[in-house]
């Protein structure tokens, strides 16, 4: 009896294992090969199709905007279905993993929004589908090919994988009804955290903000240029950033909790500025006062400042996935996104960084940008790139999450 | 006397406990800010409301999705649950000690992890990114505590009765149906509950089997929690709870109909 209940279990698991030898490559997507295509073809091929872009789903108004905007955008010219799902990009990378380990061809996911080092592991395994940026058009028309942050994400090689998708860029801000003056350096940052004792901190490494403003110490006290081709050898970095640690840990006692503890991320910070426990706040989004403002979850007195040497900025990019189902579709919609048209209305209705090249800008076109409203207490576009710095190469930052978390913690 | 005093006031205390939390997630939906030290928040806003009603998550849909799955693994749950009770506490099929605590292994193993694997199995079956494929990764999730609550039912309710109904020439359906069955109708009840319940709030096994082609509510909401957006989670929580509950209803209603007829 047993026995055969064993036999019939063993007996399907077989039948579902050939099922799966047997359906291997039986679907090949029809149609030119992409890489050869002119942009004519693909913009053809992508007519009708529907194309699935996931990231990051907690920001409402980016979920509105590319559900509303950028979808009836492509629906008008390029005649594409075009649908955001929200999901992490652990997750998203969790799920192309099991898809490349199960041999699949064909997944869900076209685009993904993407950067730094997740897209220096999803390139190195094999993750996403390319060089195709070259056969954008408007890759030409818009963006600023010499600029490092076209051809280097993190510092580490792009080669086409991946295109610029939004700027964003480190800045504090505080309530100037609380604490009127603005640090100008580490020095007056640390006089500030002496006047507020243990009403500043900032979110625990390896939150991406936290990790983020500990670089721009770093940068601070031991400059930024000898990082950029640094290798990324724990004892190395830490000789380098040596100067650095020791004003981390002369900060501490006048942080909250007395340095022993920080924040879990830059959510807890957020809420705990909100909340008035601390006096000081930090976003990698430039223009976030303004939609807090606008919102109302921030004070109308808020005001954004940066270092007088300048924060760290970065891009973040849109990739598309190995097995996307719809290749041709996700590279016209990338390239739309990069347009001129959508870089003005991610401006204008997100506040986020435009990628497109001032100078290729036309008059009407730039005399659009310019008259963008940004809303309240926040930095012009001028005033941030004016003061911005380039971010590390993507393999130093958790060897300077770990150091921080061996030298500075509770130290 | 004195004691059922202490036990309603013990009565009470729970209910406020967990009343309190909740009526604070209301306030919560309409709060723009609220400061530290204030009681009361500073300033109201209609945001998350609007957003809720008129976003592009599209609401109704989503929440209809949600409430079909949950109902499927409910119903599917319980009956598997139901089947292998029998099997196991009535007919006393040989290997049922081996099948009753290889039920509870999906609680050992960890979501996550359970997660990852099945996907990929539910890619070669060709069942990924489907609604199907959900259902049966989250029956995974409910079964140990649906076919908990049926054995220990079953056991209790046992066969006596049914034995007597077919002594006096009832056919085995029909003793089931109306002997035995509505004696399990409490079962059946916490069982539907508990599957629906569980699945409703599964997140990472819908991400994965479902690849975000499946949305469910636990899927819209969860970004908004862990971005911190506390107004816009507060009013996804609220819209959580509350259609749960409403569900939670209509089973009971529908369950006392049956033991009416």
């Amino acid at each position: 009896m047993n026995k055969k209940i064993i036999a019939l279990l063993l007996a399907v698991m077989m039948v579902f294992g050939l099922a799966a030898c047997g359906s291997k490559g039986a679907e090949e997507p029809a149609g030119t090969d992409l890489a050869s295509a002119s942009w004519d073809e693909i913009v053809e091929q992508a007519k009708g199709t529907d194309v699935a872009f996931y990231g990051w789903g907690g920001d409402e108004n980016r979920n509105n905007w590319l559900n509303g905007t950028v979808a009836d955008y492509l629906k008008e010219n390029y005649d594409i279905n075009f649908e955001y799902i929200g999901m992490d990009i652990n997750d998203i990378l969790a799920k192309l993993t099991s898809e490349k380990e199960a041999g699949e061809e064909t997944g869900s996911i076209d685009m993904i929004w993407i950067n730094g080092e997740n897209f220096y592991t999803a390139k190195e395994n094999g993750l996403l589908y390319g060089p195709f940026t070259s056969q954008l058009p408007n890759m030409e028309a818009y963006i600023d090919g010499d600029d490092p942050e076209t051809l280097n994400d993190f510092c580490k090689p792009i080669d086409g994988y991946e295109a610029p998708y939004a700027k964003a860029q480190m800045v504090m801000y505080n309530d100037s009804a609380v604490t009127p003056e603005t640090p100008k350096n580490a020095d007056e940052f640390l006089e500030y955290a002496k006047a507020n004792k243990g009403k500043v901190t900032y979110p625990a490494l390896p939150d991406f903000t936290g990790s983020a403003f500990v670089r721009n110490l770093i940068y601070e006290k031991c400059g930024w240029e000898q990082f950029q081709t640094m290798e990324a050898d724990k004892a190395t970095v830490k000789e380098a950033i040596e100067p650095a640690l020791e004003y981390l840990r002369e900060l501490n006692p006048y942080l909250w909790n007395e340095g022993k503890t920080f924040p879990a991320d830059s959510t807890a910070l957020d809420q705990m500025f909100q909340d008035g426990e601390v006096v000081m706040d930090m976003s990698y989004g430039p223009f976030t006062v303004a939609s807090g403002i606008a919102d109302g979850t921030l004070p109308e007195t808020c005001q954004t400042f940066v270092f007088d040497n300048g924060t760290i900025g970065n891009t973040n990019y849109m990739a598309i996935a190995f097995d996307a189902p719809n290749k041709a579709g996700a590279m016209v919609a990338i390239n739309a996104i990069i347009s001129g048209d959508i870089q003005l209305t991610q401006y204008a209705e997100l506040r986020e960084l435009p990628v497109v090249d001032q100078d290729k800008l036309s008059d009407d076109e730039k005399a659009a940008f310019d008259a963008v409203d940004l809303g309240k207490g926040v930095l012009t576009q001028a005033d941030l790139l004016t003061h911005r710095l380039p971010e590390m190469p993507a393999d130093l930052v958790p060897v300077i999450e770990e150091i921080w978390a061996e030298e500075v913690v509770g130290k | 006397m004195r004691n059922s005093r202490i036990l309603s006031f013990i009565l009470i205390l729970t209910a406020i406990i967990i009343i309190l939390p909740a009526l604070v997630i209301l306030l919560w939906t309409v709060t723009g800010r609220w400061p530290w030290p204030g009681l009361l928040p500073e300033s109201y806003t209609l945001r998350t409301v609007e957003e809720l009603l008129f976003g592009s998550s599209g609401l109704w849909k989503i929440l209809k999705s949600s409430v079909i799955l949950a109902t499927a693994v409910a119903v599917l749950g319980t009956v598997i649950a139901l089947m292998t009770a029998r099997a196991t506490e009535i007919y006393r099929i040989r290997g049922r000690k081996l099948i009753s605590s290889a039920s509870i292994l999906p609680l050992i193993v960890p979501g996550t992890v359970f997660a990852m694997g099945i996907q990929v199995t539910l890619i070669r079956i060709h069942l990924n990114d489907t609604i199907t494929g959900v259902i049966i990764v989250h029956l995974v999730a409910a079964l140990p505590y649906c076919i908990t609550i049926m054995m220990d039912m079953t056991a209790a309710v046992g066969s006596s009765l049914e034995e007597q109904a077919a002594v006096l020439g009832a056919k085995p359906l029909r003793g089931f149906l109306d002997v035995t069955l509505p004696q399990l109708l409490p079962g059946i009840l916490s069982s539907a509950s508990m599957a629906y319940i569980i699945s409703y709030s599964q997140y990472f096994t819908t991400l994965m089997a479902g690849g975000g082609k499946v949305k469910t509510l636990a899927l819209v909401m969860f970004p908004y929690i862990q971005s911190g957006d506390r107004a816009l989670a507060s009013i996804y929580a609220a819209v959580f709870v509350g259609s749960a509950l409403i569900v939670f209803f209509v089973f009971e209603a529908i369950i006392h109909r049956i033991v009416r007829s």
